[in-house]
């Protein structure tokens, strides 16, 4: 019933395409004013986005706060290293080897995180990408603490060629904007129908019958598995990866640009990347001490839209899933 | 003939015994009503029965299948649905999405990603038939939480009727309800029950013994004493500790 009404306004169709075709010109248009540069850091931006929306998925509708979203994002890169090292140089099987393994890591961490909830499993999903984490820095074979470089960008095939950053950029786009439609879908889907009952009544969905956990571990997995993409898709541009990106900051820096963005919002993990990512680029080169206003921002942020900043732009319909109270209601409602 | 049945179960918390070798039937068709005073178990049971509770000793059964261990939502797909003391909806949603996700958990799979759930008539059908059945036939496009409370509870039935129970628990249904609301959902329990049997937790005596084919006392996590209305009142013990209290007050 929701998503009916939304689709319905013109702008809510106009407003994406307009990005989305913006998005798409981007590469062509910017060497014409020297933003050469840009194109990499849009690209960047964009994985950012996908990895955030992701964990949007998990966190705003299916009321899992987990903390170790960023361990998810490493499983993805260092399995595409690894693939990369046993000879495989297409991109699209890397990719997809890339998620798979991200899956299988996220089938195993969730059988146990998810038979706990709230804080615990803030702590638990915290520990388990920690572990990830010094799994990474142990791993001489590629790097250890220092990081891995892989010699030349995988093979996109289709005459693509992947070292040419415009290229690549578009690529990346049209995955994230794939992947984007596929969450955007899922919320109204039975799934995700489901996994909005889960978060909003944990225990009427059990009585009406829901395998809950089931159901919670398949969200996990498609989560994980798209993060792990993001990852992949990280290591394709820099053609490097180092553990430090799947440190548990990086987690919390999701959940920041998540509830930035707006929590449950269908554009939150997009808005809050493109502000973080943005903020962080602009604040680092005009001074060192970046964080300062980083932090003061945010704070205004969420005093004046503390449902996040998607909200400021529209608003759902008062009925279930979008946009209902931020994480401060997640954390009270589940401890 | 008995359609659910539980032996001696037993919940010990510490060295509070909640539940004491509680034995129950209840018969096709029949309104077992479980009454007791505050702090008898009957909570206790309630989450034994359903589930939310694994049981230290004792066995459930309902129509020939053991439920016992089973987790809750198993239990609900084996027959057994239950209403919550205190209202339990998907409150900022609307009647109709109520109603829909309930169908929806009897209706096929539910780990599609894919497809839009609401153009999916068959089940908007089923829960608009759900809504008819409880007396919200035209509140579908209502926001849950915003009913007045008896239609909350109503609709708090529904729900757990979409999954076409062979025995539904209700507990307390007439709590916090209005003498009007209370008549309401009387009614709707005697139209239920010509299609499954019930087992009640209810404070409301009037109610009790208008719908119950059979009581049961609970007292200190046991039962003290079982049988139909003339007998429970007539029972000197039950008097003493229940009814008895009430003529006083």
């Amino acid at each position: 019933m929701s998503m009916t009404t939304t689709e319905k306004n013109p702008m809510a169709v106009a407003g994406p395409a307009l990005v989305l075709l913006g998005l798409a010109v981007f590469p062509a248009v910017a060497p014409h004013f020297g933003l050469d540069y840009y194109t990499g850091f849009v690209m960047r931006m964009l994985i950012v986005m996908l990895i955030a929306t992701s964990l949007n998925y998990l966190m705003g509708y299916g009321g899992m706060v987990a903390l170790g979203h960023a361990g998810f994002v490493g499983v993805g890169a260092y399995a595409l290293v690894a693939m990369t090292e046993a000879g495989i140089t297409n991109a699209w099987a890397l990719w997809g080897g890339a998620m798979l393994a991200a899956a299988v890591a996220a089938l195993l961490i969730g059988a146990v995180s998810l038979r706990t909830k709230g804080v615990y499993f803030i702590m638990i999903t915290l520990a388990f990408a920690q572990m990830l984490y010094y799994l990474a820095v142990s791993l001489r074979v590629y790097g250890g603490d220092d990081g891995y470089n892989l010699y030349s960008r995988p093979v996109l095939g289709f005459g693509l060629d992947a070292a040419d950053d415009a290229t690549l950029y578009w690529v990346v786009l049209a995955v994230c904007a794939a992947c984007f439609l596929f969450f955007h879908r899922s919320v109204g889907s039975r799934f995700g129908q489901a996994l909005v009952g889960i978060r909003d009544n944990e225990s009427r969905m059990m009585a009406l019958g829901y395998p809950v956990f089931l159901l919670k571990l398949q969200a996990f997995v498609i989560a994980a598995a798209v993060a792990g993409l993001g990852g992949a898709l990280m290591v394709t541009q820099n053609s490097f990866i180092s553990p430090s990106s799947m440190h548990w900051s990086q987690s919390a820096v999701l959940i920041v640009i998540v509830v930035l963005g707006g929590l449950g919002h269908r554009w939150g993990g997009v808005i809050g990347a493109a502000v973080w990512v943005s903020l962080e680029e602009t604040l680092r080169m005009s001074t060192e001490y970046w964080h300062w206003p980083l932090g003061a921002l945010l704070i205004a942020i969420i005093l004046f839209a503390p449902e996040g900043l998607g909200t400021l732009f529209h608003r759902s319909p008062a009925g279930k899933g979008e946009g209902r109270g931020g994480i401060f209601y997640l954390l009270r409602r589940s401890a | 003939m008995t359609l659910f049945s539980t032996r001696g179960l037993v919940k010990q918390f510490g060295s509070l015994r909640a539940t004491d070798n509680v034995s129950i039937d209840v018969a096709p068709n029949e309104v077992h009503a479980l009454i007791g005073p505050n702090g008898a178990g009957k909570s206790t049971l309630v989450n034994l029965i359903s589930g939310m509770l694994p049981a230290d000793g004792g066995s459930i059964v309902l129509d020939g299948v053991d439920l016992t261990g089973m987790p809750p939502h198993k239990r609900v797909r084996a027959g057994l649905s239950r209403c919550f003391q205190v209202t339990n909806l998907f409150k900022k949603a609307t009647v109709l999405s109520n109603l829909m996700l309930a169908v929806q958990s009897h209706r096929g799979s539910s780990f599609l990603p894919l497809g839009r759930r609401d153009g999916e008539t068959a089940l908007a059908e089923r829960a608009v038939e759900l809504a008819g059945r409880v007396g919200l036939g035209g509140e579908l496009d209502r926001i849950a939480g915003s009913l007045p409370h008896g239609a909350q509870r109503q609709l708090d039935v529904a729900l757990a009727l979409a999954a076409d129970p062979k025995l539904l628990l209700l507990d307390e249904p007439m709590a916090g309800m209005g003498p009007d609301e209370s008549a309401r959902m009387v009614e709707l329990i005697q139209l239920l029950r010509r299609d499954m049997a019930i087992l009640l937790i209810e404070h409301d005596m009037d109610a009790v013994f208008k719908l119950a084919d059979r009581i049961s006392v609970l007292v200190y996590g046991k039962v003290l004493a079982s049988g139909n209305a003339e007998q429970i009142k007539s029972h000197p013990e039950v008097q003493a500790v229940y009814l008895g209290s009430e003529v006083e007050a």
